[in-house]
């Protein structure tokens, strides 16, 4: 089963942070339209099923 | 082609009008505000150029792809549930903290203030604990949230919770009728969800958020050892729990909004490091990273953190926290430490004043891609615009100086330059002003954008100090602070700073709509052309009236019941915020909310009861038609009157015409004049001061339009000044009806000068000659006028200058006309976005010319 933590668009969150708890991480993805490019970042769970956009590291 | 004014013959010379910009003689007039906009950088015309416009027209969105997310409802939801039990303020604080946590971020190309309310640009959020009404509406529309499915069962939990279910029990069934009928008076703001907030932004920028969590836990601290105290007094010991909560709710929201922030530093930083591929924009981004991380947890240190500071608060404030309207504060005096520091003293993120404009451009296009998830009636009412997002700048500082600086010049270069109709700002006039900030103010009205509109420094200040004194906890605005003001949505002042701002629109806002209340008045209470039903007290037929006066009282009586209801209806919408919409990020950053452990809902310090009093003109022309050819002149009975307005005029041509021809607003005209004075006087303000509201002020009238001139003219029949039924009313508060005011500009001037007492506000459009400000004397006649207005001691003014060719232009092709911009009433709007009906009332209005009588009356040197 692919993980939301081997995919190329999971960046953990650091140690550091305030919104910081083990296996958590940003879904960062980019997104273009007629209108132009913008960078789109939700939280998720590492070890999650991973969803359709899904692309490994 | 381009028109110039025609030379004349003034004090023994020929004076002529070439053109101030010699450059626009082979601009013809049809094409002119295609030509004005000037965006200061590249990057500015590429964000305009790809702008997420998020206007509305005739209730429809204009740009493709615009339409309602489902996240925050979702989270909102999820938070609320697994909540129960804990004290609702804590709950509202969980909320909020639920969505900043979990809520997608949005990173766009270029833009450098960044921060979105919603899961994707194009979409907006949509608030189902405030109204489920304004989401079942959605839900049935192009722009539903997806799953709709999911939508639908999100609005069946909260209808039971819902304010409009907790306050209408207080309401009789018949009245409560009326209200959601939206003829004689605006529905409860309990149902609708339409609101509005002056957050204190002060604080944040001033203080940064982990100073009022440090606040706020001192608070606690201090709380608790009152409540150990020996011997235990229940009286004093048991007010405790309720701070305690709050503060407790302020520090959960203030660590959310600080969290949130911080995603969005590390956003940039993974762009910057992941994505992006240009060195420069890199760079950018990094910068953007460290000011996100620092802000808005510490005080401001640079002009670049205030601009960030401020967007997260009106974020958080106006749109995820809960919807509100309006752009409240006053940005010049709110920026101009920062401005100092990083464009005089170059200490911080040092730039030139022409960055600083850049930066002014960029929160513009930033405004103009915010939307709102107005329910499609609140959508009608603002044809052409998006929401009500207005600032004001200039006026007076504390001490009495001017209070225009560099920083307002940024401000107002920027506005000119960028040409968006949003945000709207509003320029204090005080004669102590200095001239080179009224230039500027000046260019953006001669460039057509409807605004600044300008109101009277004096009057506004003054007003506060007013109000101050029926402070309910005796902490009001003080002599110096009631200098600090700015207009909470389009016309009434209030109070900005770090505390005593206005938190709420069940204190100031909403409509009441006179013409329709006549056209009752005239049928024994009963709404014949539009609703069919009896809209208020039974207040006898117009036939019966034997003298004007019956008449008189008996409108007073149909008024002071609408008024009463639509007043008692946000007050008890107050009660119930404060129970169960409590605003705990916006307690947070209020100083009198910290200090007390109160709610900002809840707490008033400074009464500034309001309401707007819409189509008054109407009314009022039609009573001095009424007094002159029935009671003075006996030419018709009420009941040949009667007749005619049933017909709708139809067979009673001759009479129309008398009746239109009857003495108008707007003309200087003593016999009209008097009358509509007293109207404004003793009924619309008369009436309306009688009222105490939740804040233990008077409530008085802020007479404006919005676009409800024209959705009430089109439910209001037809009216014994001429109108045909379905006609526009008239566009203003105060302003003549369009088309009527025939005795040119200065005699405007002189009739609305009369009206003194009782009133908060009105509204005055005027539209100038476009030769004549466009001219090489453009400013000095403009400015004279202006001079003249403030003597007159009159409260507001904005103006139209745009031609009727090019209107009509943009009516033929108006894909050519992107940019032509119209003043509608306390907005502005690209006039290709207003419906036709809408903007024919625009091109109806009288363009006023000056003639030498004119020059002279206001002193012109020409």
């Amino acid at each position: 089963m692919s993980t939301c933590e081997n995919c190329s668009y999971f960046f953990p969150v650091p140690k550091d942070a305030d919104d910081y708890e083990a296996g958590k991480g940003d879904c960062v993805t980019q997104k273009k339209d007629e209108k132009g490019q913008y960078w789109l970042s939700k939280p998720v769970v590492g070890p999650t099923e991973a969803c359709s956009a899904f692309q490994k590291k | 082609m381009v028109q110039t004014a025609q030379p004349i013959e003034y004090k023994g010379k020929i004076v002529e009008f070439p053109l101030d910009n010699p450059a626009e003689k082979d601009i013809p007039d049809e094409e002119l505000h295609e030509h004005l906009a000037k965006p200061s950088t590249e990057r500015t015309r590429r964000l305009k150029a790809r702008c997420r416009w998020k206007h509305a027209s005739a209730g429809e969105f204009v740009e493709k792809g615009v339409r309602a997310g489902i996240e925050r409802m979702k989270l909102i939801t999820e938070a609320h549930k697994a909540s129960s039990g804990r004290p609702e303020v804590i709950r509202r604080a969980l909320g909020l903290q639920n969505i900043l946590e979990k809520c997608t971020i949005v990173l766009q190309e270029d833009e450098f203030i960044i921060g979105y309310h919603a899961e994707n640009p194009n979409m907006f959020p949509l608030y189902p604990e405030l109204s489920f009404m304004a989401v079942q509406d959605f839900n049935q529309s192009d722009y539903a949230p997806q799953p709709v499915e999911e939508s639908k069962e999100i609005v069946e939990y909260w209808k039971p919770l819902s304010l409009q279910a907790k306050a209408s029990k207080y309401f009789n069934p018949v009245d409560l009728a009326r209200m959601y009928n939206v003829s004689t008076m605006e529905a409860p703001s309990f149902a609708t969800g339409y609101n509005s907030v002056v957050p204190p932004y002060e604080t944040v920028l001033e203080d940064g958020l982990l100073l009022r969590i440090e606040m706020a836990e001192a608070n606690i601290t201090k709380a608790k050892a009152e409540m150990e105290k020996s011997p235990w007094d229940a009286t004093k010991g048991l007010d405790w729990i309720h701070k305690i909560d709050n503060w407790e709710a302020m520090v959960i929201a203030c660590k959310a909004v600080i969290s949130w922030a911080r995603r969005h530093a590390r956003l940039c930083r993974i762009v910057a490091e992941n994505f992006e591929t240009d060195p420069k924009r890199k760079d950018e981004l990094l910068e953007i990273a460290d000011i996100n991380q620092r802000i808005p947890a510490e005080p401001c240190k640079g002009l670049k953190d205030a601009f960030q500071a401020k967007w997260y608060t009106y974020l958080v404030c106006h749109a995820i926290d809960r919807y509100a309207s309006g752009f409240a504060h006053k940005e010049d005096k709110l920026l101009w430490p920062y401005y100092k520091i990083s464009v005089q003293e170059k200490s911080f993120q040092p730039m030139t004043h022409a960055d600083a404009v850049e930066m002014v451009e960029m929160e513009r296009l930033k405004i103009s891609e915010h939307g709102a998830g107005k329910s499609r009636a609140y959508r009608e009412i603002f044809p052409g615009s998006n929401d009500l997002f207005i600032f004001t700048i200039g006026g007076l500082n504390r001490d009495g100086s001017d209070g225009c600086n560099d920083m307002t010049d940024a401000i107002l270069e920027a506005t000119r330059n960028i040409r968006t109709t949003e945000p709207s700002m509003v320029f204090r006039w005080a004669p102590e002003g200095r001239e080179k900030t009224k230039k500027l103010v000046f260019e953006c009205i001669r460039d057509g954008l409807g605004f600044p509109s300008i109101k009277h420094d004096k009057i506004g200040t003054e007003q506060l100090k007013y109000y101050a004194q029926f402070s309910k906890n005796k902490n009001g605005a003080t002599d110096e602070e009631a200098h600090d003001w700015a207009n909470v949505l389009c016309m009434s002042p209030g109070l900005v700073g770090r505390r005593k701002t206005q938190k709420t629109r069940s204190e100031g806002g909403g409509s009441i709509f006179p013409a329709k209340i006549l056209e009752i008045v005239l049928s024994n209470g009963y709404d014949w052309s539009y609703t069919d039903m009896q809209m208020g007290p039974e207040t006898g037929y117009a036939e019966n009236f034997e003298t004007f006066d019956q008449l008189w009282d008996a409108f007073k009586k149909q008024y002071a019941y609408a008024m009463d209801l639509v007043i008692r209806a946000k007050d008890v919408s107050r009660h119930f915020e404060a129970e169960c919409l409590q605003a705990p990020f916006t307690s947070a950053i209020d100083d009198g909310c910290m200090e007390l452990g109160a709610e900002a809902n809840a707490l008033s310090e400074q009464p500034n009861g309001w309401h707007n009093p819409i189509t008054t003109v109407v009314a009022a022309n039609s009573l001095v038609a009424i007094k002159k050819l029935i009671y003075d002149e006996k030419k018709y009975t009420m009941a040949q009157l009667m007749a005619a307005l049933k017909a709708n005029w139809e067979g009673y041509e001759e009479m129309q015409k008398d009746f239109k021809n009857a003495p108008k607003w707007g003309n200087d005209d003593d016999y009209a004049d008097e009358i509509i004075k007293d109207f404004y006087e003793d009924i619309i303000g008369g009436v309306m001061a009688k009222i105490i509201n939740y804040s233990g002020g008077p409530v008085l009238p802020v007479g404006q339009a919005v676009g409800l001139y024209m959705e009430i003219g089109s439910r209001t029949g037809p009216t014994p000044d001429g109108r045909f039924g379905g006609e526009a009313a008239d566009d203003g508060g105060i302003s003549p009806y369009m088309g009527t005011d025939k005795k040119g500009p200065t005699a405007v001037l002189r009739s609305v000068g009369k009206v003194q007492k009782n009133q908060k506000a009105n509204l005055l459009n005027q539209r100038l000659s476009l030769p004549l400000m466009r001219s090489k004397h453009g400013f000095d006649i403009w400015h004279a006028y202006m001079k003249t207005w403030c003597d007159l001691n009159i409260d507001h003014i904005q103006f139209n200058v745009v031609s009727t060719a090019e209107m009509k232009a943009a009516q033929r092709e108006p894909e050519k006309h992107q940019d032509l911009i119209v003043r509608v009433a306390g907005f502005s709007a690209r006039f290709v976005d207003i419906p036709t009906y809408g903007q024919n009332t625009i091109i109806a209005r009288n363009e006023q010319q000056f003639g030498t009588e004119d020059f002279d009356y206001l002193k012109v040197k020409l």
